[in-house]
C-alpha cells in the first residue's frame, strides 16, 4: 500500500499553498495522505494540513525550530517518514526544499528527484516530469528501485484546492539531537509584508535598464498597484539596487505566474529559465534585439521609465 | 586550509541543445565546467588567498574530463584528481554522490565546495548526498563568506526569508549560489602553468566500491527520455509612442487573460 507524507511548507503560522497543491493532489489519488509540519507556533498550519486531507499530521513545534536547520528537519521527517510508514515523501522546491530533499533521501539511502513539475502517480509507481539544462529540456523520470519515493516538487504545478482547517489527529514528534558543528547566527530578514514570488498570480520584473536603485524604486508602485510580486534580475540584485530576495531567475526564485511583466531586463539564459513559464509575457524593453521579445507574448519596445506611469493609468482604469 | 572543488563537466546550455528519439544528440556539444561548478572553484580560490591552502578539483568520467580539469588548473586550482571511468553516462545523483564519498573518504580537507546544481541535470542533488554519506554539516546556496579559519567559517545562505547566517566548524560541505563571485578568466601565465600542474588519475575500480554501485543496478533513478518543452513562440511587437503601445498591450491583456476584469 502507498502512503504518501507531505512536508508542509509554512509562513507566518499558516500553510502555503505550495503545500496546498501537494496535499489536494494526493488526497485526489485515493491514497493514505499524512503531513508532516515542523517549525515554531504551527498547531493553526497543522490544522489546516488536516482540513486538506492529511489523515494524521506529524507535529514538531518548538521554539528551536523558528530557523530552519538541515539537521534537526531531516531528523524530524526521517522520524514522520518512518512512523507514518510512507512509502513516498513529497516536499516543495523551496529553499528549504533544496536544502532537505537530498538529505532525506540519502539518510533513507534511496534516490530523489527535484524540481519536478508533473507527476504520473499509479501507487508507487511513479512518473515524473523535470525541467533541465536551464529549462531547454524536459527530463522524463523514473524510480528505479524499490524503497521509499522522495520528490521535490515545484509551487505552481497542480491546482490550489482551498478547504476549510479541522481539528488535525496530530502525533508530536520528539526533538532529534542538533548538529553541534552548526550555529545558526540569525537571519538577516530583507523586507516583510511583501508578496512572495513563487506565490504571486503577477509579477513584475526590473532590469539593467532601470539604471540604478531609483529607477528600480520607480516601479515598485506598479507592482503594489497590480497585487503583484516585485521581481528582479541577477544584474540589479548583484549591483545592490535591490535585495536578493527579488532574484527571479535559476539562482534566484524560479516563478511562472499568470503574467509577468519584464521591464528593462535582457533576457539572460538563467532569468529566462526562471520565468518562461509563465502563462503570458510582457516586455519592455528599448533593446528591439533583447533575447527577452523572443519570448514574450507582448512586445513593447520603448522606454521603461515612459511605459511605467502609463501602464499605472491603464491599471487605475481596468479596475474601476 | 586544504578545499576539494569536485566540478562537472556539462553541455554548454547557452548553445542548442537537440533532442532525437527522446535523447539528447551529442553532436556539436560544447563541453564546459558547469558554471554553479565554476564560482565553487572560485570561492575556493578567493578563500586559499586570504587563509591560504590548497585547492583540489575533482571529477568523475572518461579522459575527456581532464579537459575541464585542466582549465580549472588554468584558473588556479592547484591540484586535479580524475576519477576515470568508461562512462558515465545515466548515472544519478546518488551514484556520483557515492563515488565522491568513497574517494574523499580518506582524504584530508577541511572544505568541500561545489555548485548549487550542475547546469544539465539542474538537481542539486549531489552536494548534499554526499555531505550526508560522509557524516558532514551542509550549508547551501551560499552567497557570501566570512572569518575563514581552518577550524572554521562563517556563511551566508539565502533561504527563503532573507540570509541566513551561520558558523559552521570544519569539515563540511557547501554549495554555492552565482551571486557569491563572478568567476576569474584564465591568463596565458595561468594556461602555461596548468601544464605542470599535478593531475592524479584513479581508476574507478580501484576505489573499492561495492561492485553494484558502479552498474546499471546502482542507479536510484533514471532518465527514461528528454523532450523538448513546448516552444514558446515570440508574439506581438509593438513599436512607437509608450502612451499608444501600453494601453494597447493592457487592452489586449484585458481581452485575453481577463485582467483585472
Amino acid at each position: 500500500m502507498s502512503k504518501i507524507l507531505v512536508v508542509a511548507d509554512h509562513k507566518s503560522g499558516s500553510l502555503k499553498d505550495s503545500t496546498k497543491e501537494l496535499l489536494g493532489f494526493a488526497s485526489g489519488l485515493g491514497t493514505e495522505v499524512n503531513a508532516v509540519v515542523i517549525g515554531s507556533g504551527v498547531s493553526a498550519a497543522a490544522d489546516e494540513a488536516a482540513g486538506q486531507g492529511a489523515a494524521t499530521v506529524y507535529v514538531a513545534d518548538d521554539a528551536s525550530l523558528e530557523v530552519y536547520t538541515t539537521a534537526l528537519y531531516t531528523g524530524l521527517v526521517v522520524d514522520a517518514v518512518q512512523q507514518s510508514g510512507a512509502t513516498q515523501v513529497w516536499l516543495t522546491s523551496t529553499e528549504i526544499g533544496r536544502d532537505l530533499t537530498p538529505r532525506v533521501a540519502a539518510r533513507l539511502d534511496v534516490g530523489a528527484l527535484s524540481d519536478v513539475t508533473k507527476l504520473e502517480v499509479n501507487g508507487d509507481d511513479i512518473t515524473a516530469y523535470r525541467p533541465c539544462m536551464a529549462t531547454k529540456l524536459i527530463q522524463q523520470v523514473r524510480f528505479k528501485h524499490d524503497g521509499v519515493r522522495v520528490l521535490s516538487i515545484r509551487a505552481g504545478s497542480f491546482e490550489v484546492i482551498e478547504n476549510a482547517p479541522t481539528s488535525a489527529n496530530v502525533v508530536s514528534l520528539f526533538l532529534p539531537e542538533a548538529d553541534s558543528r552548526l550555529e545558526a547566527l540569525g537571519v538577516e530578514v530583507e523586507e516583510s509584508n511583501e508578496i512572495s514570488l513563487n506565490e504571486a498570480p503577477i509579477v513584475v520584473s526590473v532590469g539593467r535598464g532601470a539604471g540604478g536603485p531609483d529607477g528600480c524604486e520607480s516601479v515598485r508602485p506598479l507592482a503594489q498597484q497590480m497585487g503583484a510580486a516585485f521581481g528582479a534580475s541577477r544584474a540589479v540584485c548583484d549591483a545592490g539596487w535591490l535585495p536578493h530576495k527579488h532574484q527571479v531567475g535559476q539562482t534566484g526564485t524560479q516563478v511562472k505566474p499568470n503574467l509577468y511583466i519584464a521591464l528593462g531586463i535582457s533576457g539572460a539564459i538563467q532569468h529566462l529559465a526562471g520565468m518562461s513559464g509563465s502563462k503570458t509575457i510582457v516586455a519592455v524593453n528599448k533593446d528591439p534585439d533583447a533575447p527577452i521579445f523572443k519570448v514574450a507574448d507582448y512586445g513593447i519596445v520603448g522606454d521603461l521609465f515612459k511605459a511605467v506611469p502609463v501602464m499605472q493609468e491603464e491599471v487605475n482604469k481596468l479596475k474601476t | 586550509m586544504q578545499i576539494i572543488v569536485p566540478i562537472k563537466q556539462v553541455p554548454d546550455v547557452a548553445l542548442n541543445i537537440k533532442v532525437k528519439d527522446g535523447e539528447i544528440v551529442q553532436e556539436g556539444i560544447s563541453w564546459v565546467i558547469s558554471s554553479w561548478d565554476e564560482t565553487a572553484l572560485e570561492a575556493a580560490l578567493q578563500l586559499t588567498e586570504e587563509a591560504g591552502g590548497e585547492v583540489t578539483v575533482l571529477s568523475i568520467g572518461t579522459a575527456k574530463v581532464q579537459e575541464a580539469l585542466r582549465k580549472a588548473l588554468a584558473l588556479g586550482a592547484h591540484q586535479a584528481l580524475h576519477i576515470q571511468c568508461d562512462s558515465s553516462a545515466g548515472w544519478d545523483s546518488y551514484q556520483v554522490a557515492k563515488v565522491l564519498a568513497k574517494t574523499l573518504a580518506d582524504q584530508d580537507y577541511n572544505l568541500i565546495i561545489t555548485g548549487k546544481q550542475a547546469q544539465d541535470s539542474d538537481a542539486g542533488l549531489t552536494p548534499t548526498m554526499l555531505a550526508e554519506f560522509l557524516g558532514l554539516p551542509q550549508v547551501t546556496n551560499i552567497t557570501a563568506f566570512k572569518d575563514v579559519s581552518d577550524a572554521s567559517i562563517t556563511l551566508h545562505r539565502k533561504g527563503d526569508d532573507g540570509i541566513e547566517i551561520s558558523k559552521m566548524t570544519l569539515p563540511g560541505v557547501v554549495t554555492v549560489n552565482d551571486s557569491l563571485a563572478e568567476p576569474r578568466l584564465a591568463s596565458m601565465r595561468g594556461i602555461m602553468m596548468a601544464k605542470k600542474k599535478p593531475m592524479e588519475t584513479v581508476d574507478i575500480h580501484s576505489l573499492g566500491l561495492a561492485p553494484e554501485v558502479l552498474q546499471s543496478g546502482g542507479l536510484m533513478t533514471e532518465v527514461v527520455q528528454y523532450e523538448k518543452p513546448d516552444e514558446r513562440k515570440e508574439g506581438r511587437r509593438f513599436e512607437g509612442d509608450e502612451t499608444e503601445t501600453v494601453p494597447e498591450v493592457m487592452q489586449n491583456l484585458k481581452k485575453n487573460i481577463g485582467l483585472f476584469a
